[in-house]
């Protein structure tokens, strides 16, 4: 198998994983933003609780991501820079505030203090998805204004202004706020609150109705507004589209048959389907109109990544694993963060 | 020239971001090891005490290194943002150490959150080694992280075709560089005195203040623990260090000795600043042979002169001298600190409590954090014009993107806000009075 689809295949499971486990700590802020800062401290507390031990580790995979990227790909990396340098700002302001918010927060003196820590908090957690699923959809789209060599003759708003874009960013806020919700079904349900399971029961509904909505949605603009991305979709990727479907739709059985852990694995599945329809479809363009090919590093390097991806794993997935056995499975939910 | 009017703003933007991150860093790398020693007295001794003060770090820890991983993304951003053509043509060669250190940093991640969230929850002896892998893979992080900088300033193990595209890389000969060794030490033990230097700071503060306690006194001990015995240590390595850049640097050496002209017993040159534009040295106090000697091991050894080098190949002689005489200066000062502090120990067995030794402790963490500054200063600065020595200036590297001026702005002002933020956060956890063991934990 040739070394640069190995590492490609890499990169995509590092997007899912961010995705899965990155975007329901974005979402726990979405939902913060979403009902006007007005939960109830037991409501927040679950969250805060939920997100505490594994949100550092879940914001890794993101400069897994990068580096990954500009190690296998470099002049790709470097026309993705130069093309969407503002979303990408944006996005990573939105992430200084919200760790910085998170760890004040904690640690914050007073209600006043820390409510306005939990607003910074709750603001940047909605507009990093937002700016890099606007940066995704442009990626998917094209027209970045780049050449075939690299260079960028576009404008700040090339391309992230498009339809698809401003539709994936509004996507992948959603999508973190669908997936908070199921988790937090699922959080609450084993820390034995009832009701707050029952709440975020309703939302995860609510939520999963609204993607299936948006899902459609989506199909239509990217129909409309990018043609080289629904021929591919509409040539390769249409087991994906189904699959998804199929997750989210079980998803929501599994959420009305009260059965928690069903319901994240259907969520999963459903946002997994989505980012690889969207790798295969983009396939085999990188940052369009720059190919895989074109790009990709000596194999040397691209072999060596494999190694160290693999060897890395050893050593992550156990560690990884402990994390969430420790923090996330029924028998040890015992909760001990004080302030 | 376009590319001229980034490079600036660009480049003061890159040096503000690394000069926050890099105190932050230090305190991810080194606040795990005042950790373990904190929480393993406790196990020894059994002295609730030390659980204490093990938790109430654990809580400062949990904070700093939240702002730091926030500090680090936004330096893995700036170098695609900022650096594009650095990254475009080198990007493969560097990105092998960062993918190790990826790795590095998601352990370590992995087990702060293990390590914060369960102090009641696992026996005691299973939670202190929980801590290990964090400073393990700190460690490991700052090591992966040095070998590309070393590459930066001695870059080898690749091969390039007509056009200047890399074709080829040698990925162990591309890590392990001449400048590999000395640079790794040398910043991994400055992160141990920045961390050690920092606590014992403000422990020596609060005596000071009237806050004088047993708890206090740990604190102090603990930190000078760290940062005393290694001053003496990275004095040396600062050592293996210059003769490396002696051989591999030799213009850089040159600019931070304030060495114009090429000659044998070369003298070494302490204060004073060069002018660069009569090409000597001003005010500096000379020793004879000792430039010669500590480069080359030689008193009657040839040292280049920046004399001999295209004018055009000068790195910004000024700063790079001075940001030189600054690190060793304070270095000196710490290591006159240790050994006075020894003398002392020996005999009285107990640290002083002189307000004079503790007002002396009290400026021995800020002191190492400016040494350690200087240094990179003096190891980045004095690289220049180059960004990858020999083969690519920093000017090609930089972005043309409009706005990088702006963006320093931005930077500044944020980084404020978080500084402020930070400083606050570490303040109002230290004024919480101290409780035994039902001192919360260290969740954020």
């Amino acid at each position: 198998m040739a070394p640069e689809t190995l590492v490609l295949g890499v990169l995509v499971l590092a997007v899912t994983l961010y995705a899965l486990l990155g975007g329901a700590d974005f979402g726990a802020g979405v939902w913060e933003l979403a009902t006007g800062l007005r939960a109830g401290s037991k409501e927040r507390a679950l969250s805060y609780r939920a997100i505490g031990p594994v949100w550092e580790a879940n914001h890794v995979w993101l400069i897994f991501l990068l580096v990954g990227l500009w190690t296998a790909f470099p002049p790709a990396f470097a026309a993705l820079c130069r093309a969407l340098w503002l979303p990408l700002f944006l996005a990573l302001a939105g992430i200084v505030f919200r760790g910085a918010a998170y760890a004040f927060r904690s640690a914050a003196e007073g209600r006043e203090q820390r409510q306005r820590w939990e607003a910074v908090f709750a603001l940047a957690s909605t507009l990093t998805p937002l700016f890099l699923g606007a940066a995704a959809g442009a990626l998917a789209r094209g027209d970045l204004g780049l050449a075939a060599d690299g260079s960028f003759d576009g404008s700040t708003l090339t391309g992230w202004v498009s339809a698809t874009a401003v539709f994936a960013g509004l996507f992948a806020v959603a999508t973190c706020g669908y997936l908070a919700a199921v988790y937090l079904v699922r959080e609450a349900t084993l820390a034995g609150e009832d009701e707050l399971a029952e709440l975020w029961r309703r939302r995860a509904l609510g939520a999963g109705v609204a993607m299936g909505a948006l899902s459609w949605i989506g199909l239509a603009v990217v129909a409309f507004d990018a043609d080289r991305l629904w021929a591919a979709f509409r040539a390769r990727a249409l087991p994906l589209v189904v699959l998804a479907g199929a997750g989210g739709v079980g998803s929501l059985a599994a959420l009305a048959r009260r059965r928690a852990g069903l319901a994240v694995a259907g969520a999963g599945l459903a946002v997994t389907a989505v980012i690889g329809g969207w790798a295969v479809a983009q396939h085999p363009l990188l940052v369009p109109p720059l190919t895989i090919e074109a790009t990709k590093a000596p194999d040397v390097v691209l072999w060596t990544m494999v190694w160290f991806v693999a060897g890395g794993l050893v050593l992550l997935v156990p560690a990884l694993g402990t994390l969430f056995w420790l923090f996330k499975t029924a028998p040890n939910r015992t909760p001990s963060e004080g302030r | 020239m376009l590319l001229a009017s980034q490079l600036l703003p660009a480049r003061l933007l890159m040096a503000f971001t690394l000069a926050a991150h890099i105190v932050l860093a230090c305190l991810g790398v080194g606040l795990p090891v005042l950790l373990l020693l904190a929480e393993g007295r406790f196990l020894q001794t059994g002295d609730e005490g030390w659980r204490v003060l093990a938790r109430r770090w654990a809580r400062a820890f949990a904070v700093l290194f939240a702002v730091g991983a926030v500090s680090g993304t936004v330096l893995s951003f700036e170098l695609g943002l900022l650096w594009p053509g650095f990254m475009e043509r080198w990007g493969a060669v560097i990105g092998l150490p960062f993918t190790l250190e990826g790795f590095a940093f998601f352990v370590e991640a992995i087990f702060v959150g293990i390590y914060l969230y369960s102090w009641d929850r696992l026996p005691p002896r299973i939670h202190w080694w929980t801590g290990v892998p964090i400073a393990v893979s700190g460690a490991a992080s700052a090591a992966f992280v040095m070998l590309v900088n070393a590459w930066m300033q001695t870059p080898q193990g690749f091969d390039l075709d007509a056009a200047g595209k890399v074709i080829d890389v040698r990925p162990l000969e591309a890590m392990l560089t001449p400048a590999a060794p000395t640079m790794s030490v040398h910043m991994l033990i400055g992160a141990y005195m920045v961390t050690g230097g920092l606590v014992a700071s403000v422990y020596a503060f609060h005596r000071l203040r009237g806050r004088d306690t047993a708890h206090e006194r740990r604190g102090m001990a603990l930190g000078l623990l760290l940062l005393l015995p290694l001053a003496p240590l990275q004095a040396g390595v600062g050592h293996l260090t210059a003769e490396m850049v002696a051989e591999a640097q030799p213009t850089k050496l040159a600019a931070m000795k304030g060495q114009f002209v090429t000659e044998r017993h070369a003298p070494l040159r302490l204060g004073g600043w060069p002018d660069v534009e009569a090409r000597e040295s001003r005010l500096a106090i000379e020793i004879p042979g000792m430039l010669s000697w500590m480069a080359h091991g030689d008193v009657n050894a040839e040292v280049e002169g920046l004399n001999d080098v295209p004018r055009d190949r000068w790195p910004p002689v000024v700063v790079t001298y001075e940001a030189f005489q600054v690190m060793v200066g304070l270095g000196t000062l710490l290591v006159v600190l240790a050994a006075g502090t020894a003398a002392w120990l020996v005999k009285r067995r107990a640290l002083p409590t002189h307000r004079v030794y503790l007002g002396a402790v009290v400026t021995a963490g800020p002191m190492a954090v400016l040494a350690l500054q200087a240094g990179w200063v003096l190891t980045e600065v004095g690289r220049q014009p180059w960004i990858v020595q020999g083969f690519m200036r920093t000017t090609e590297a930089v972005t043309t993107a409009e706005g990088t001026g702006v963006a320093l702005v931005v930077a500044v002002v944020v980084y404020g806000v978080l500084g402020a933020g930070t400083t606050a956060v570490l303040t109002a956890l230290a004024r919480r009075p101290l409780t035994p063991a039902g001192e919360g934990t260290g969740g954020a």
